[in-house]
């Protein structure tokens, strides 16, 4: 199992009295990579705004750092505490909720006396894995069903609160880390199909009942972006100009007219995939990709690889709602999917969430060093 | 551990969280897939559309406006001017809330009901998005000022910079110049399709007069610029660019001074006045009073100013009568005596016994000589042709217009341009209406009778002319027979302008060119025939003319007309407003050359003076036609009339004509 390690072996001498930092170069790496990557996108898509930059790279400093920090966490603090977590976590979404600081049409923001304001609905992303991994794992596994209703509700909770702030693609990815980690977890497929079905049946409903007039603009503009080129589909429609016009190659760096010239919309953020599609072309999308890619391999690796379920659950939480953060933002950019309000993982600009990401890292990290030092006590 | 642990199997649930796993690979693999196809599909496959796209997004050919050409008069005075403007315009796609802008652009600038309503009007019509839309012409420096300050605060609010047509003398050349203002529709839809191009950066057009005329001298090439814009439609780079070939300048016979003079000499009267220089036909003044400011079209006019312009009735500032035909009155009667020698119906010694009055042959009805209103009453008694023209004798032109009936008077007067607009470059002017048979029929559905003759012979009943049309007159006379058809334009970026129809209308080619000789001297006495023991033997206009001015130094060949009012309403005519019952009164009217009969120098200028309700045609006409002359010939042209007979004898062939 233990396949491969990274970093100073786990021998008890040293400095570190016993202990080494849990750092796993392959993944810092790769986040580091990928840091770079968002800062060089962004200097473009802001057309060199130095300011806009330089937080940027605070903030992606500040994440490393924080990664770092979490990465030396003991594992069952983590486990032990994550109830606490979560109900921290809720008690601050109730906070939003109630003095709340709206963007961007959202009020997901909270502004604390004494800390920089911070969207506490990016965290549970990560919150929900820790939360649902410590509640499955504590019983044998596959989890029969009223364990499955308990975590669907534990989903559910701080997920409805995040609807309520408005901010749908959150809530929808809160919503998906848990099903990601009850679908590691072994919960029922026939179950799961079941599951689906109903939410296959039940989105006309929601469609014609129950969408706003812009989620439903939304769907029909990705259905078809020319019906309404100025409005809905205007959007969509300048992405895929640029991305497309980007070619194989790239129009390079700084000269994607399409961004350079504003017709790429919220080309900082939800929309940066199509500048860097624009400018570094078919190769820098694919270079992108590849780099998500690594990310998601060497997190599956060190979730085979963890020494239990919680460590499993929590490293495949993780890792696939990264994942599907990544892979909803760039559908939705390139059209195979309707626009939903995602950024791209670490490339974006952003405050909250890349510390998030970060975070969630770091737990990786801490994970892969537990599953050193079990693989170290069981033989 | 605890023993709940005990009984977990590790290994089964290792394996089980593999498989998931792999499942969850397999569908990773599935959405990569869909990924990478979708990513080539765009890049790969449609590329070259995508492409063409953007930069169809980017690239935007846009027009440059030429520079029109500037209006000079003979003398170099600069008529129409391009000065730099700036306008407020404002890009209603980049304005959140255009109510409140407008509200708060109306406490930085002056902004009255008909500026918003234009602008209104604008943002109804079809216009290409993130197109500015004019709000505002000519701001002052201190609006300037203040929309600058505070134009942070107003997104999508811009000062533009701009060539607007300026006339400097504003009302003083209105209705000749004319003026250019915006586009409309309609002529847009007249342009044919390469115009229709060459207008794609245009905002004003030739509406009226010279700017009208010569709107495709004036207006110039359009040129192109390739231009790189942002999503909002602002310039951020020109790639390209096909400069705009300036309109070309042009130069008037006009004579800005003669204009002034022209004015002024009308006084507070409403009239006309057309001056010609008989050599070349050019127009050396057109006046029409009152006129109005031109450079208010320019701008747009607002609708209270276009109002007040409009719905004065008396004065009505903005209809050119220069152009517009008049009763002519007397001032026809020396073309009907130049008819009535070339015919042979009269000579230099054909008299008749002039008792006042004349009665058509086996009818009752007398024709009086109608403006002799004095109590003393009779007529001329024994009267020559010479003495018809510089007394004005109505009676002998009854019995001469009935001799010769009125085709030949038809036929005669439509030579010196009577019913015709000969004008080369003055389309708009009217034709009037030189009567004759075939029209009576065709217009009213009547035979012509003898007593329509009658009226024709003074310039009344159907008789119909121009200021312009009696101008040319003059000049023909003062000419001697040589036709010169009136015109606007003299040069072209420096070199005169050939007209190729200006020699298709014939001279008048009289039976004996004495008859010319004759008819100035009998003109000349008009003005110059001083009072005698003989009872009504003077010149008609004298008194006003030669005899008011005893330093008069050269000879002004005139004819004054007097002309009934036709048209009048009837309720102006009975009103008791003296203003209003002004209206009644008769035109006056005086045609008129100098200097006559020079033995050095030909006549320099003809013109044609209408003063409306100005009741004499020797009183109020004459003494303006003089001093127009006066003007012409000692201060603008500053002639040596001097010139000794002597001198004149070995430089006549060359200075002469």
């Amino acid at each position: 199992m233990n396949s491969r390690t990274y970093g100073q072996a786990a021998a008890p001498q040293g400095r570190w009295a016993g202990r080494s930092p849990n750092v796993d170069i392959g993944l810092l790496l790769i986040v580091g990579l990928l840091g770079i990557f968002g800062l060089t996108a962004l200097y473009s898509a802001s057309d060199g705004d130095s300011a806009l930059i330089q937080r940027q790279a605070a903030i992606t400093g500040l994440g490393l750092i924080a990664m770092l920090l979490v990465a030396q966490l003991d594992l069952r603090l983590v486990q032990r505490f994550a109830p606490h977590i979560y109900l921290g976590g809720l008690a601050l979404l109730a906070l939003v909720l109630a003095f709340g600081v709206e963007a961007n049409g959202a009020r997901s923001w909270l502004n604390l006396p004494g800390l920089p304001s911070f969207q506490p609905s990016e965290l549970m992303k990560f919150i929900i894995p820790g939360m649902l991994a410590a509640y499955l794992a504590s019983q044998p596994l596959p989890p029969r069903f009223p364990r499955i209703l308990v975590a669907g509700l534990l989903v559910l909770l701080p997920a409805g609160l995040i609807v309520l702030q408005n901010d749908l693609g959150t809530a929808m990815l809160v919503a998906m880390a848990g099903f990601f980690v009850l679908l590691l977890a072994g919960m029922s497929l026939r179950l799961i199909a079941f599951g689906g079905l109903l939410a296959l049946l039940a989105s006309p409903v929601w469609f014609l009942f129950y969408a706003q007039e812009h989620q439903k603009n939304r769907i029909r503009s990705f259905i078809d972006p020319y019906n309404d080129p100025a409005g809905a589909g205007y959007n969509i429609i300048q992405s895929q100009i640029a991305i497309g016009s980007g070619g194989v190659t790239g129009k390079g760096f700084g000269e994607g007219d399409q961004s350079r010239l504003d017709f790429i919309p919220e080309s900082h953020t939800d929309f940066i995939f199509a500048v860097i599609a624009e400018e570094f072309g078919l190769a820098g999308a694919l270079a992108l990709l590849g780099l998500f890619v690594l990310l998601l391999w060497r997190g599956l690796r060190i979730a085979v690889n963890a020494g239990d379920m919680f460590a499993r659950l929590l490293a495949g939480g993780i890792v696939l709602i990264v994942f599907f953060n990544v892979y909803v933002n760039m559908a939705m950019v390139i059209g195979l999917l309707p626009v939903i309000g995602l950024p791209l993982p670490l490339i974006s600009r952003g405050g909250t969430a890349i510390i998030a990401f970060f975070i969630g890292f770091g737990l990786l990290m801490s994970i892969e060093a537990d599953s050193r030092k079990g693989s170290v006590r069981n033989r | 551990m605890t023993s709940r642990w005990k009984f977990r199997d590790h290994e089964a649930e290792g394996r089980m969280f593999n498989r998931r796993v792999n499942l969850v690979l397999f569908f990773i693999f599935l959405m990569l897939a869909t990924l990478v196809a979708k990513l080539v599909d765009l890049q790969v496959m449609r590329y070259e559309y995508f492409a063409a796209r953007s930069d169809g997004n980017r690239l935007h050919v846009q027009y440059v406006p030429p520079e029109r050409g500037l209006i000079y008069d003979r003398a170099g005075a600069l008529i129409a001017d391009n000065t730099p403007v700036y306008s407020l315009t404002i890009v209603p796609e980049e304005v959140d809330d255009l109510e409140a802008t407008l509200d708060y652009l109306a406490g930085l600038v002056s902004l009255d009901a008909d500026d918003i309503e234009t602008f209104d009007d604008q943002l109804r019509r079809s216009r290409v998005p993130y197109s500015s839309v004019p709000l505002r012409y000519v701001l002052t420096e201190e609006e300037k000022y203040r929309v600058a300050v505070n134009g942070h605060r107003m997104p999508g609010v811009r000062m533009e910079p701009q060539l607007m047509r300026h006339y400097p003398f504003a009302d003083l050349t209105a209705h000749a110049v004319g003026y250019v203002s915006h586009i409309n529709q309609q002529e847009l839809d007249a342009l044919d399709e390469t115009e229709f191009e060459n207008y794609g950066g245009t905002t004003h057009i030739g509406k009226t007069g010279v700017e009208r005329t010569y709107e495709h001298l004036l207006h110039g090439q359009v040129g192109y610029e390739t231009v790189e814009k942002n999503n909002r439609g602002r310039v951020t780079r020109v790639l390209e660019r096909t400069e705009a070939i300036r309109g070309r300048d042009i130069v008037l016979h006009l004579d800005y001074r003669l204009q002034q003079v022209a004015v002024e000499a009308l006084g507070d009267y409403r009239g006309a006045v057309v001056a010609i220089e008989p050599a070349s036909g050019g127009i050396l003044a057109m006046v029409s009073k009152p006129g109005f400011d031109p450079n208010l079209f320019v701008t747009g006019i607002s609708n209270r100013d276009y109002s007040a312009l409009v719905t004065d009735e008396i004065n009505t500032p903005l209809f050119d009568r220069s152009t517009n035909p008049y009763p002519p009155g007397s001032t026809i009667k020396p073309v009907l005596g130049l008819a009535g020698l070339h015919f042979g119906h009269i000579d230099y010694e054909f008299t008749i016994m002039d008792p006042g009055w004349f009665r058509l042959p086996g009818v009752s009805y007398r024709w009086n000589n109608w403006t002799m209103r004095t109590a003393i009453g009779g007529g001329h008694g024994e009267t020559d042709l010479r003495k018809a023209i510089y007394q004005s004798s109505d009676t002998f032109f009854y019995q001469l217009g009935h001799t010769m009936g009125i085709d030949r008077i038809h036929d005669f007067m439509s030579l010196f341009g009577f019913g015709d607009n000969l004008a080369l470059d003055i389309n708009y002017a009217r034709t009037g209406v030189l009567p004759s048979r075939d029209w009576k029929m065709e217009t009213r559905g009547e035979p012509w009778y003898p007593g329509d003759t009658i009226n024709s012979s003074i310039g009344q009943g159907y008789m119909w002319a121009t200021p312009l049309q009696l101008a040319t007159a003059a000049a023909v006379i003062a000419n001697e027979g040589r036709m010169v058809r009136p015109r606007m334009l003299k040069s072209v970026a420096g070199e005169l302008w050939d007209f190729p129809e200006q020699d298709s209308v014939p001279d008048v080619l009289l039976e004996d060119p004495d008859y010319w000789r004759y008819m100035r001297d009998a003109m000349t006495m008009v003005v110059h025939r001083p009072y005698s023991n003989v009872f009504r033997d003077y010149g008609t206009a004298y008194e006003y003319t030669a005899r008011a001015d005893p330093d008069m130094n050269y000879l002004l060949a005139g004819k004054t007309g007097t002309a009934q009012v036709v048209g009048i309403d009837q309720s102006i005519r009975s009103s008791e407003d003296i203003r209003v019952s002004d209206l009644n009164k008769d035109h006056a009217l005086f045609i008129a050359f100098a200097p006559a009969a020079h033995p050095v120098i030909a006549p320099r200028i003809a013109l044609a003076v209408f003063v409306e309700n100005g009741e004499s045609g020797s009183a109020v006409a004459g003494p303006v036609a003089k001093r127009i002359s006066d003007a012409w010939l000692l201060d603008i042209l500053d002639l040596d009339l001097d010139v000794e007979p002597a001198v004149e004898s070995s430089e006549a062939g060359q200075v002469g004509e």
